[in-house]
């Protein structure tokens, strides 16, 4: 069974109808069968946020909600996910105004290049979704998949930490979250104030 | 990464999968079977022995079952390593099959059958040209296995699944389906040494789960599994072992991630049986037994000298997992 | 100021629906100055105003030149980045993100081939194919560029030979990817091999051809790219030592692993102008190798930065994609992009070079340092790059934090078969760094003395000369060592944790901006320039060349704005994107953006403020000097409600010229020596840092796991704190990486066998240690309100400190990284036979007992330390040069103090003998003196 011939790229394959619900809208393009989810997104729908960084599954970049659970969109055939409901980085935000875990990643220092971001922040809502108090442990175990080159990942665990303690009401979410322009007279950046129950 | 052009079937039930399986091999047409596609897909990027068939098993009914003596093909491994019902060996070697994000998609079907890895083959086109191809992907050019040459018969790639093992100290059955009807064979005999065959399957056959023995409930077990991170990577070794509490005589024990397939040990267990089981010692023993009986190669990250003295270590340390 | 002002967007804040909610877009935003949402202007922040003029910050290091024009707005304040929104919201544009109407996909073809001649490409049947739009060989350009001006050895494709597989043969733009990829298989090369070197060692001796011709520069027909020598001090200390040791160390080369791969979108306009999209570190020098490969003058060239997914020197090189990209855009008149997969990110690597180090050092008998002796021979792989640098670094960069006796130095680089090693994050000092830092943790071994009292008492002080003329100024390395024993509580721990378990130390030393702009004179243009402009609305566009990598350079740039002015950050615009707007500036390497560029920001700003200051004087009488700018308001010192709104101040400062414009420049202070390669290492300022790191050995395995770090850096000032721990907490990741697990693995073939994520092992979160981020602020007299890098130097301690606790926990010194499972296992092996031991745990780990050196060094430290603080704080101004330790006067040239002081760049004929394996390429001579001898 194992083949051993060289495959050429042309003639490409036919192109099918894909149609799939991504951050809440319906959308049909034309994809052929050899196409991820990855290139669809990026190159079709036009979710650019969603990054290609190793395209084979070890960064996380292109980490995407498939119906709810996160998945490497690198490694998911379009085909199989039609007519899914697909959530990118770009659908993380009621309209103008930032989810928490956006506002989080940001203060507590989360991106520096930016470029793994979105990957996180799906790992990370994935797993808010369904657990609002996790442990440390439990964060690192969501975020594994995920590559970062820039943080050493700490200051990762605690903006998530820190949004779960939104999510959990405990504290409230920041004022810029409800604003889609940040606020011209903010009343005085502090020093961020470590998520509670979060030791360091 | 485009993969090479190929047409994407998407059965819905065994039948229907079965049914485009016959049509294609009557066609002389080459596919695949693809569940998850974490193990197909990067290899199709890399343009790896590519099809110009893919059948997906992802939209077959009542492929992801798990209990806790069946398991479809379809089972994610991320749902194996929650409190689903299944076996906990099985699902703390679940819980430390590459990372979190992978498990969502990765399949048990998918695991088992994985295919063999060696780092002169699972690399891009480019790179493999420039090494004149090998002999597992030879693009036509018949070339020599790179790991040992001058040998062209045996592809010497190393299987590195993590369920395999752990199925087989459960004493687990594999229920094969394909154009021909259905088959099983115990999981032991699932594997045929050689890094392209893999294992028993014919053209047209897919996994279709695996079921376990009532009586594996009784058992209690553990993995040792070596990576350098504790995300992402494949088993650089891997030991799993299993006894019904207490009773020396049921022990079981399997390696993976050494040769090109996984292998159940019961030559050695049953010496150290026969020595007469003495606890401790017995483990050292055994240990080193099953450390002389396996022979890896230079080809995945860590040297094949250490994967082989660190088989005792993982040995020991399962065994030891469940004995304290 | 009813009623708002008309350039605001939304007008003023009334704007509302009838059912009460906002209206998108048209946000309430009152004019800047009114008060706007809050009524009243926000209060001094006094806890962020120095105490020198008025505030209730604490100075220990004294008083800064810009106090005076601090304001308490942003300077120490932990903020976000400025771009983070865009960041979490996946609006930030990467290189693969440029999309431009009908674009068209690249492809490269690359060597298969180690080192061949090129004997002919035959592209026709590529053009053949329907749907390829352009085709490019390296004939298309015989132009050569590199990065450094010295050294440009690489063309846009191959021109004669390929140097390594995966080096650039032709390139190929369709309509599509598919189709750019069937026709790279179409391409028809005939190759010549030739005989590959990999081994730098071997690159060393003459070859049949080498890789690179220097003509009469050549050094015989070696592949001998670099040779440094470097000799100071006085080279008798080091006899009769009371402790020596040497070690050869091996380190593997490693790779940034940046999460974007490189990617460029060339689009040559209507116009005939180039724009190149581009995710560079440094976009001039893609600017002026743009320039020069394509034959097109500089100004018809407009380099555009996009967000940068990662830098860490792996994208401060122009680079030959880039250059194809634009060939084949010129070619068929559409945009081309070209995205490299991870593959090809590893086939131009630029990463650490793989290096051959050796170290020797030596005390005296009052355990004071005698000597170092490095001999560094570095892999450059197929090309230049920054090696010319790096061949310097690799020595030069240990003549501090300690006081040496004297200092010795061999380095060559070598061309060899493989991708170019190039900059990456702490630049030439890593490697040499580790092997100096577990030296001195051997020799306080040797000498029974605390490892961190040893250093502790050989310390430079502030302000003083290393032994090689560097000028240093602050110096926080004593409170750094001081802070991590006490936060790791090392005195109840070193030598006294259980086997398996362990503590170590290890300390850095890294330039805070390369003092010498590789382009240019720094006498005759400044390193850098930034642009200010604010118009009618109050805005404030700060125009600036600095290349945001994701460090937060542009957020440094708009918080020293912000402060200077008093203006909230929002108020401020960093523009950095198009060369067409930036000023001329290096970009981000060399740690320089915080220190150059956030110096010219202030400069440009302090016009600002004056102009501003100056209207105000105008309108409510006070002179300047009697003014305080707070929170866009500026006011009369003594009675805050005489005063006037930042944009009254501000129309009426444009009612002459219209929207205000200034420019401010940073340019270095002349130091150095005067030797040859004295400028190398050469900075305006230094950084500091001290790093303990606890970790566990699992001693059957052999796999170690790092737990805790403490890790103290020098800054000078942190501008935004939590900028400055995301940058320790991440060169702590990347150091940790190269100790436990990464490196590129080139095998028996001298392929590079781990080109990918998976088996190229960047520690995953389960591997990263926690780390206690711990600022030093030394407050430098010359860094923007005191700071320093906080970018590069941080990575360094981690190495030595990680490899320095593994021999706490086992007792085993291991001289090759990265210390993966087996190397360490079989080391442990070794040791077990050695000692006769069967059971690894039964080994013993290595216990301390204090000799009576340990309080002399004791002493000695809490004397310096005295000394330190009052040089910190200039009550102690006299000079200090390296050397004072051992007695000699600093203000008498040192090689008038004592015969045969050295102070050399090249070897006595009596030297060559014995010079390690880099310095070997000394005994080569330049095609120019072969040619004298014929």
């Amino acid at each position: 069974m194992v083949g051993t011939e060289h495959v050429d790229m042309l003639p490409a394959g036919a192109k099918e109808i894909w149609s799939a619900k991504v951050n809440g809208e319906n959308v049909e393009v034309l994809a052929t069968s050899n196409a991820t989810l990855l290139d669809v997104l990026r190159d079709k729908v036009g979710t650019l946020g969603v990054k290609r960084g190793c395209d084979l599954g070890t960064c996380g970049c292109c980490t995407v909600m498939v119906d709810g659970q996160p998945k490497l969109s690198c490694l998911t055939f379009a085909g199989q996910v039609s007519q899914c409901e697909i959530i990118t980085v770009e659908g993380l935000a009621d309209g103008a105004h930032l989810a928490p875990i956006q506002n989080c990643f940001a203060k507590y220092g989360g991106s520096q290049c930016g470029f793994c971001t979105p990957g996180f922040l799906i790992s990370a809502q994935s797993l808010l979704n369904t657990n609002t108090s996790p442990t440390d442990e439990e964060v690192k175990t969501a975020i594994e998949g995920n590559l970062c080159r820039c943080t050493g990942y700490q200051q990762i665990v605690e903006s998530i930490q820190a949004a779960a303690a939104i999510h959990r009401g405990e504290v409230e979410a920041e004022k810029p979250a409800s604003s889609p322009h940040p606020d011209p007279h903010p009343s005085g950046p502090e020093e961020p104030q470590m998520p509670p129950g979060h030791a360091r | 990464m485009l993969m090479p052009p190929f047409t994407l079937h998407h059965p819905s039930n065994v039948e229907q999968a079965c049914e485009i399986a016959k049509q294609l091999l009557e066609d002389g047409q080459q596919f695949d079977w693809v569940a998850g596609g974490t193990d197909l897909i990067p290899n199709y990027k890399w343009h790896i022995n590519t099809k110009p068939h893919v059948i997906s098993l992802a939209k077959i009914e009542g492929t992801n079952v798990i209990s806790a003596t069946e398991i479809g093909c379809m089972a994610r491994l991320s749902d194996l390593t929650i409190a689903n019902g299944a076996h906990p060996l099985i699902a703390e070697a679940a819980s430390k099959v590459a990372s979190s994000l992978i498990r969502k998609n990765a399949t048990m079907g998918g695991n088992l059958c994985l295919d063999t890895r060696c780092f002169w083959y699972n690399q891009g086109e480019d790179w493999r040209r420039s090494i004149d191809w090998c002999h597992k992907a030879d693009c036509g050019s018949g070339a020599d296995c790179r790991v040992i040459p001058n040998q062209n018969t045996l592809c010497v790639a190393t299987y590195q699944g993590d369920l395999a093992p752990n199925l087989m100290v459960l004493e687990a059955v594999v229920h094969i389906v394909g154009p021909s009807g259905q088959r099983q064979v115990s999981i032991g005999d699932f594997y045929q040494l050689d890094g392209k065959k893999k294992n028993v399957l014919e053209a047209g056959e897919f996994l279709l789960k695996v079921t376990l023995p009532k009586q594996s409930q009784q058992r209690i077990g553990c993995y040792q599994k070596l990576r350098v991170r504790d995300s992402w990577d494949f088993p650089e070794a891997g030991v799993a072992a299993s006894w019904i509490a207490g009773d020396e005589k049921s022990l079981l024990i399997a390696s993976t991630a050494l040769e090109s397939i996984p292998k159940m040990h019961d030559e050695q267990v049953s010496e150290a049986l026969a020595a007469g089981w003495n606890g401790a010692d017995s483990v050292k023993s055994l240990s080193v037994a099953i450390q002389k009986s396996i022979n890896p190669v230079n080809n995945t990250t860590l040297t094949p000298r250490y994967r082989k003295k660190m088989v005792r270590v993982l040995a020991k340390r399962a065994i030891e997992g469940f004995l304290q | 100021m009813s009623g708002g002002y008309k350039q605001q967007p939304g007008g003023g804040g009334n704007i509302t629906r009838k059912d009460g909610k906002r209206v998108a877009g048209k946000q309430s935003f009152p004019p800047p100055g009114s008060g706007g949402s809050r009524p009243q202007m926000a209060k001094r922040d006094l806890q962020f105003i120095p105490e020198t003029v008025g505030g209730r910050e604490k100075q220990p290091a004294g008083a800064h030149v810009h106090d005076r024009i601090r304001t308490g707005t942003t300077v120490g304040k932990s903020m976000k980045l400025v771009d983070s929104n865009a960041k979490v919201t996946g609006q930030a544009w990467y290189g693969d993100d440029v999309r431009l109407p009908n674009e068209c996909i690249a492809k490269i073809l690359r060597s298969p081939h180690h080192y061949a001649k090129v004997i002919s490409i035959d592209t026709s049947k590529v053009e053949a194919l329907p749907g390829v739009l352009a085709v490019a060989t390296g004939q298309d350009s015989l132009n050569s560029f590199g990065v450094l001006p010295v050294t440009k050895d690489e063309h846009a494709m191959a021109v004669d030979k390929v140097r390594h597989v995966g080096d650039l043969v032709a390139c190929v733009a369709a309509v599509d990817e598919a189709t750019a990829l069937h026709a790279l298989s179409l391409f028809e090369v005939e190759y010549e091999e030739l005989e590959p070197v990999f081994d730098p060692k071997k690159g060393l001796e003459d070859a049949d051809e080498p890789i690179h011709w220097r003509g009469k520069y050549h050094l015989g027909k070696t592949n001998v790219q670099k040779r440094v020598f470097q000799e100071f001090g006085d080279r008798s200390l080091i006899d009769k030592p009371s402790a020596s040791n040497h070690n050869k160390w091996t380190m593997k080369g490693v790779h940034h692993g940046f999460t974007e791969p490189h990617a460029v979108v060339a689009h040559w306009d209507p116009n005939g102008r180039l724009q190149l999209y581009t995710p560079s570190q440094v976009p001039h020098y893609t600017h002026r190798a743009l320039s020069t490969v394509l034959s097109v003058p500089m100004h018809q060239i407009n380099v555009i930065r996009t967000f940068v997914g990662g830098g860490f020197g792996g994208k401060s090189d122009p680079f030959p994609h880039e250059m194809c990209a634009a060939l084949l855009s010129r070619k068929c008149g559409r945009p081309v992009r070209i995205t490299f997969d991870r593959e090809e990110v590893y086939m131009i690597n630029r990463g650490r070079h793989p290096s051959h180090i050796e170290v020797k050092m030596s005390a005296d008998k009052e355990a004071r340092i005698t000597g170092f002796d490095i001999d560094a021979l570095i892999d450059g792989g197929g090309f230049a790059s920054f090696g010319h640098v790096t061949s310097y670094y690799n020595g030069v960069l240990a003549t501090a934090p300690y006081e040496l006796g004297s200092f010795h130095y061999t380095g060559a680089r070598v061309w060899t078969n493989k991708p170019a090693s190039g900059a990456m994050r702490g630049h030439g000092a890593v490697n040499t760094r580790c092997a100096v830092e577990v030296g001195l943790d051997q020799m306080a071994e040797d000498l029974s003395v605390d490892p961190i009292d040893l250093r502790l008492a050989n310390l430079l002080p502030p302000h003083s000369r290393t032994i090689s003329g560097f000028r240093i100024t602050s110096n926080g390395m004593r409170e750094a060592l001081e802070r991590v024993r006490e936060g790791s509580d090392w005195d109840n721990k070193f030598r006294q944790l259980p086997l398996g378990k362990g503590i170590g130390i290890g300390c850095g030393f890294f330039i805070s901006g390369s003092g010498l702009p590789i382009h240019w004179d720094p006498n005759k243009f400044p390193h850098a320039t930034v642009h200010i402009q604010v118009d009618m609305d109050g805005g404030v566009t700060v125009h600036s060349g600095a290349a945001e990598i994701g460090q937060g350079s542009t957020t440094a740039i708009a918080q020293v704005v912000a402060e200077v002015l008093a203006l909230p950050i929002e108020m401020i615009h960093v523009r950095s994107h198009e060369s067409d707007t930036s000023p001329v500036d290096l970009g981000s390497y060399s740690s320089r953006v915080t220190f150059m560029n956030a110096n010219a920001a202030i400069r440009a700003a302090i016009e600002i403020r004056d102009k501003l200051l100056n209207a105000a004087w105008e309108m409510i009488g006070y002179h300047p000097d009697l003014l305080v700018l707070n929170d866009r308001r500026i006011y009369y010192k003594h009675d805050p409600s005489i005063g006037v709104s930042y944009l009254k101040a501000l129309h009426k400062a444009q009612e002459d010229k219209g929207a205000l414009i200034s420019s401010g420049a940073y340019r270095s202070p002349p130091m150095g020596g005067i030797h040859k390669g004295a400028a190398a290492g050469l900075a305006p300022a230094y950084s500091f840092s001290a790093y303990v790191a606890e970790t566990d050995v699992d001693i059957e395995t052999g796999k170690i796991k790092c737990t805790n770090v403490w890790a103290a850096h020098d800054c000078g000032r942190a501008l935004n704190p939590l900028a400055v721990k995301g940058q320790i907490i991440g060169s702590c990741h990347m150091g940790l990486g190269q100790v436990i697990s990464e490196e590129m693995v080139y095998g028996r073939t001298g392929h590079l066998q781990n080109a990918n994520l998976l088996e190229y092992k960047i520690p995953s979160v389960h591997e990263m240690p926690n780390v206690v981020p711990i600022i030093v602020e030394s407050c430098d007299p010359e860094g923007p309100f005191g700071a320093k890098e906080a970018g590069e130097g941080p990575l360094l301690p981690i190495l030595p400190a990680v490899v320095n606790s593994v021999y706490d926990a086992i007792g085993i010194r291991i001289n090759d990284l990265p210390l993966t499972p087996d190397t360490v296992y079989f080391a442990i092996e070794k040791k077990m036979k050695a000692q006769s031991v069967d059971d690894p745990l039964e080994l013993e780990s290595p216990r301390l007992t204090h000799s009576a050196m340990q309080q002399v060094v004791v002493e000695r430290a809490a004397q310096h330390k005295v000394r330190d603080i009052a040089r910190q704080r200039s009550d102690d101004t006299s000079a200090y040069v390296n050397g004072v330790l051992f007695g000699f006067d600093p203000n008498i040239p040192l090689e008038d103090q004592v015969e045969g002081w050295r102070s050399a760049t090249e070897p006595l004929p009596e030297q060559l003998a014995e010079l390690g394996f880099a310095g070997k390429a000394w005994l080569k001579k330049e095609q120019r003196e072969l040619e004298g001898d014929n």
